[in-house]
């Protein structure tokens, strides 16, 4: 399995940016508001979910949160596809009422927006216990500057991934390939042994980084032998340590860790 | 040999802490600063690369960044690892080979603009965001430890500038003088993020020097786009200031507008303003002060003299006492300059009339892009030579009296070159000490450079020519030495280190990063054993 920096560089800021910058146009209110994406999640759950699976990631209907991903459905197309179906391709039209459709444009928007935009199931309090406690992710993990060094930095986490996409990366921790954090031993030929994760790697060289965060800029042609782990280095097991709602409640502690705290919604369409 | 080389690299990397003292000792193989030193000279104690085998230079590798808008930024290494800046975004690089270590993006940034480049303490890197915040990262992990926000975009602000860091203060500026805002410098805490002074390059209502504008004080300018330089004895911080706003109309900010397109020393516990000097009082012709103020000791009509030297975007080449702020000497930079005859006893220049911009256009020189800029000069202690890129090129100038909007883009006209009058581009070595012209070297190109200098100890000057070269001269006479197309425009300044006892020539075209260095065979490399667990 090799891994592709160009990939890992689009990885890197997967989520749609579902921020106004300037000059966007405004966005139908009920996107990113927890009423309406509960409401949307029902909707969802009872004409979608058969087609489209619970949390969007696909069956007989196509995975919508990779599909929005790689190339976003501007809101009002989503809800034109919903509303219309599409037409020769296996996709009834649902005909909601307009204010039903937009909460169904809302939860899908949720799964694939910044989870810190979206309203979460678990307990943020408990699920920060858990990260610093019993779970042992801070063990890796750093957040604003405490917490292990050899997996990636979640200071910004809510802020660059969706909460399908942390809640994936908890219990299946080989789906996304971990590219640039392959767990690497490194048998160098002055026989000295390094271990990290390669945060990249070519037949010539190799950018190590270990447990302390050190890097060690390494030329193959010092290598004698490289042992990488087949996926991640994160454990794959919290599935099974972790009950579902302890999960959750990680989820929900990660959902909320962004440097930049969400901006205060602008009201400018609803108060008139 | 390389293997020893090698494991003394891997110790270096367990203990690295960049100290206050690494940054004072000057750029070798690490470069700390955006100009490599405090001093702001650029020049590198390395000597691998000399005036005879700079011939002998290759391509050692390139690191291309997708979309890039025009790279500003100088590198900064330190331990064989390279920081890079692009809009909103640092990357580390191994600094051997240009493979990428870690890259942070801020996405939500309000604003997408150039940035200039980074800044290192301890173990942390520093950079700023356009929507003007200084970020903090882990400078090995890429880990974020704080941002800190500084300014508002609402104020008609953004940030482009390389931050300065200091023993203990991180300084950082503002950009967005043609749009009407208010410059400061600010000092944030490197550790904390906490902010720990703040000093205005325009007065508030009221205070001195106010009396020097009109009624859009307020909006004055004098903005902070480009990092300072800093005399560590004497605890003082050179920062250079923007143009006053509407930035071609001057009709209603009658005065000298202090302190703008001015040279501001402050004291770097306080921010207090030690003294200035105005290089253009009243400008109405967009003469940023943002280039490079050089700090050198020389013997100077006599008697050791700690100065600073100015080559300034109105066309002057200045030299100040940078204990006092006093005026010594101001020589012409280039040879088209038609607004001022000269400048006094005082350092006000002697204005020549009917220069300032009209309705209708007045062909004043230097042109809108000054005499130089802000691409980085440097200073050869062996040759006792300044290497300063100019530009040789006249403007019409044209102004207009509509109701300024500040923060609207509104800059009150607008300056450029008649198409057959479009500029040439020169590298200039300046003798200091009397502000004579030692030697220069022509270019050719479209006269839109942004490129600056790097000098070394081998004798060699590398600069960014105007055609998208990078150049080597013999830094005694100008000769050349060695050239290479590197295929796009440049707007960045080159750099020079060495990892492993190799040493580069560095410097960012507008999509990428390339790296020079002596030719050597590449040496085979079996395929590596691998394993997969
Ligand atoms: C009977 C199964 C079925 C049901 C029920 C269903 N879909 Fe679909 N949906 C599909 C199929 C099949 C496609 C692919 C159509 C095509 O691309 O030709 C699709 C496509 C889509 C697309 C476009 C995806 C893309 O990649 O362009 C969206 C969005 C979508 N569905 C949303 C919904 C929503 C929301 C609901 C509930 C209101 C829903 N679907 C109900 C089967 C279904
Ligand atoms: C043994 C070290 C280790 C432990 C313990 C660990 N992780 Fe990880 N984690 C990693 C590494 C390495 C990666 C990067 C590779 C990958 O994507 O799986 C990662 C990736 C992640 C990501 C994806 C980051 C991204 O940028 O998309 C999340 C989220 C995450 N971990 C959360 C957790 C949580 C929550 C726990 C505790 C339940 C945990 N980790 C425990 C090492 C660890």
């Amino acid at each position: 399995m090799r891994f592709c920096v160009a990939l890992c560089l689009a990885a890197a800021w997967p989520v749609a940016a579902q921020h106004e910058k300037e000059g966007e146009k405004p966005k139908h209110p009920f996107i990113g508001d927890a009423k309406a994406i509960e409401a949307g999640r029902t909707l969802f759950g009872g004409g979608c979910a058969a087609c489209h699976g619970a949390e969007g990631q696909g069956g007989r209907g196509p995975n919508l949160r990779e599909r929005v991903m790689w190339h976003p459905l501007e809101d009002d197309t989503l809800f034109s596809a919903i509303q219309k179906g599409i037409p020769g391709g296996g996709m009834p039209a649902a005909n909601l009422p307009e204010d039903q459709a937009w909460q169904v444009v809302a939860f899908v928007r949720s799964l694939t927006s910044p989870a810190y935009e979206n309203p979460v199931a678990g307990d943020v309090k408990i699920g920060q216990e858990l990260f610093w406690g019993k779970a042992g992710c801070s063990g890796c993990h750093q957040i604003q500057g405490r917490g292990g060094k050899l997996g990636p930095d979640l200071t910004n986490i809510g802020a660059t991934r969706a909460a399908p996409q942390l809640r994936e990366a908890i219990v299946d921790p080989d789906a996304d390939g971990a590219p640039n954090y392959r767990g690497a031993t490194v048998v160098l030929k002055s026989g000295k042994t390094l271990r990290g994760v390669a945060r990249n790697r070519t037949n010539y060289s190799l950018q190590l980084q270990d447990a302390d965060g050190n890097l060690h800029l390494l030329s193959m042609a010092e290598v004698s032998e490289l042992t990488l782990t087949k996926g991640s280095p994160m454990p794959k097991d919290f599935a099974q340590r972790l009950g579902k709602p302890e999960i959750d409640n990680l989820v929900a502690y990660l959902s909320r860790q962004s440097l930049r705290p969400p901006e205060p919604k602008k009201k400018k369409e609803e108060s008139k | 040999m390389r293997n020893l080389c090698l494991y003394l690299t891997l110790m270096g990397a367990a203990s690295g802490q960049v100290r206050f003292e690494d940054i004072l000792k000057g750029p070798g193989e690490n470069w700390l600063t955006y100009a490599g030193d405090y001093q702001g000279q650029r020049h590198s104690a390395l000597k691998q690369i000399t005036v005879d085998n700079a011939g002998s230079l290759t391509p050692q590798w390139v690191h291309h960044i997708a979309k890039a808008n025009g790279l500003r930024t100088c590198p900064i290494v330190y331990d064989g690892v390279m920081y890079i800046t692009n809009s909103n975004e640092l990357r580390a690089l191994d600094a051997r080979t240009g493979r990428l270590i870690w890259q942070y993006k801020e996405g939500r940034s309000k604003k997408q603009d150039v940035n200039r480049g980074a800044a290192i303490l301890g173990d942390r890197v520093f950079f700023v965001t356009s929507d003007i915040y200084l970020v903090a990262l882990d400078r090995r992990t890429g880990a974020v430890l704080w941002q800190k926000k500084y300014g508002s975009t609402e104020d008609g602000l953004y940030a482009s500038a390389a931050p300065l860091v200091l023993k203990d203060k991180v300084l950082v500026g503002v950009s967005g003088g043609d749009t009407g805002m208010r410059g400061y410098v600010t000092a944030i805490s490197p550790s904390t993020g906490e902010e720990l002074w703040r000093t205005y390059t325009i007065p508030a209502k009221g205070e001195p020097g106010s009396e020097t504008w009109g009624k859009y004080v307020d909006y004055g300018g004098g903005a902070t786009w480009l990092s300072g330089t800093y005399d560590p004895a004497l605890n003082v911080v050179y920062w250079t200031t923007g143009n006053p706003w509407p930035d071609f109309y001057g009709g209603d900010r009658g005065g000298d507008n202090l302190y703008s397109c001015s040279l501001l020393a402050l004291d770097a516990d306080t921010g207090k303003k030690k003294w200035h000097f105005q290089f253009t009082p009243h400008d109405t012709h967009d003469w940023d002060a943002q280039a490079w103020p050089v700090l050198v000791d020389l013997p100077y009509k006599g008697s050791p003299q700690k100065l600073v030297l100015h080559a300034n975007r109105n066309g002057f080449f200045y030299v100040l006492n940078r204990v006092t702020g006093e005026f010594l000497n101001a020589t012409r930079l280039v040879d088209k300059l038609d607004w001022a005859s000269g400048i006094d006893a005082k350092g006000r220049p002697i204005l020549i009339p009917g220069k300032d911009p009209t309705p209708e256009g007045t062909r004043a020189c230097p042109g809108v892009r000054g005499a130089t800029n802000w691409m980085s000069p440097s200073f050869n202690p062996s040759t006792g030579l300044l290497y300063v890129v100019t530009l040789e090129q006249c403007d019409l100038y044209t102004s207009s009296a509509k109701e300024p909007e500040p923060k609207k883009n509104f800059s009150g006209g607008g300056a450029g070159p008649k198409p057959s009058e479009v500029g040439q581009f020169f590298l200039r070595a300046y003798d200091p000490k009397t502000g004579e012209r030692k030697w220069e070297y022509p270019m050719t190109g479209p006269g839109e450079s942004w490129a600056g200098t790097v000098s070394t100890a081998g004798g060699v000057v590398f600069f960014g020519d105007d055609d998208g070269q990078l150049v080597a001269l013999d830094a005694r006479n100008g000769k050349h030495l060695w050239h290479f197309q590197m295929g796009e425009g440049l707007t960045a300044s080159p750099m020079t280190y060495a990892v492993d006892g190799k040493q580069y020539v560095a410097i960012a075209s507008a999509t990428a990063i390339f790296s020079f260095g002596l030719f050597e065979p590449v040496r085979p490399v079996a395929l590596p054993k691998i394993k997969i667990e």
